[in-house]
């Protein structure tokens, strides 16, 4: 049976798209394609990944510019066809932009540039995405400046009702109080899926996280529930 | 022609930058000011035609803006 194949598109000024590429061919048997922003069609359309990086240097606001560029009308297309698509900081920002996810990601609370491993709980391992992740708690780089997701109080009632947080910054313990919130997030809110459950957007890197060699390995049993 | 587009956060927003720039004033000897907000603005020159307006807002709500998080405001100059 052939591979299959995970497209990962590639923005000027993407610069997470390597590391993924790296993580998800070592670690999902997989096959990748990056597509380029301009490219108007995805050849492969299995599984889609949206890298972190600053999409056209974070001009205008953070994902703003890349939500037009004709591989995300693609990939907008193919998001209402139930195929999973994966947004991993700047990727969850255009994501949001798109208006495939809920919300926006705005300035953090202090305004620094946050990078630093931060405690994430998983709130819902019931997705494509989570389901082999049985820790409740897990350990996840973050680097971002716009990190902090704002929602309408009633937006953020209907993710809370539909189960769509899926991530929330926490402590060791997956204690998810302010004390444990880096950034200001509504709720701690770290990702979230759509209502379909076929789109996941986190700030968190979990493509950092599946090389003992240099990380732990958290982050593994995110892309190993996409091989399910 | 040229028209002027305005955007802020919504209310309710915390703006950490415009926060820290009302902080700097207070500490300038200020005593005065209550409240500061930061926005942006872009000039647009435009060729008329009767979707100007149309089309301005269009580029507004669906670009320069995020519905989400802030409002605009068209003005001719």
């Amino acid at each position: 049976m052939p591979k299959k194949v995970v497209s990962i598109i590639v923005f000027p000024g993407s610069n997470c798209d390597r590391d993924l590429d790296v993580a998800v061919k070592k670690h999902m048997n997989v096959k990748t394609k990056l597509v380029w922003h301009n490219d108007s069609g995805i050849k492969y359309q299995e599984m889609i990944f949206i890298p972190g990086g600053f999409s056209f240097g974070d001009y205008l606001r953070s994902g703003a510019l890349a939500k037009k560029s004709p591989a995300m009308k693609e990939v907008i297309r193919l998001s209402k066809k139930g195929v999973p698509i994966i947004g991993i900081c700047n990727g969850f920002q255009i994501l949001t932009e798109c208006k495939l996810l809920d919300g926006a990601l705005i300035d953090n609370y202090k305004r620094l540039f946050i990078c630093k491993e931060n405690f994430v709980k998983i709130e819902n391992n019931n997705t494509p995405f989570t389901q082999n992740i049985h820790k409740n708690v897990v350990q996840f780089p973050i680097a971002h400046a716009q990190g902090r997701f704002y929602t309408s109080e009633d937006n953020l009632k209907r993710l809370e009702d539909n189960n769509q947080i899926v991530f929330k910054y926490s402590s060791r313990e997956g204690k998810t109080n302010k004390s444990y919130n880096p950034n200001g997030s509504m709720n701690n809110i770290a990702g979230i899926v759509n209502k379909n459950k076929n789109i996941l957007g986190m700030m968190p890197h979990p493509e950092r996280m599946v090389d003992k060699t240099c990380s732990n390995e958290d982050g593994l049993p995110l892309f190993l529930s996409l091989m399910n | 022609m040229i028209y002027r587009v305005y955007i802020n956060f919504k209310k309710g927003i915390l703006d950490p930058e415009a926060e820290a720039i009302k902080r700097t004033i207070d500490n300038m000897g200020y005593k005065t000011i209550k409240k500061i907000s930061k926005g942006k603005f872009f000039d647009i020159e435009i060729s008329s035609s009767k979707n100007t307006l149309k089309d301005l807002e269009k580029i507004s709500s669906d670009l320069l803006s995020n519905p989400i998080i802030e409002n605009f405001k068209i003005i001719k100059k």
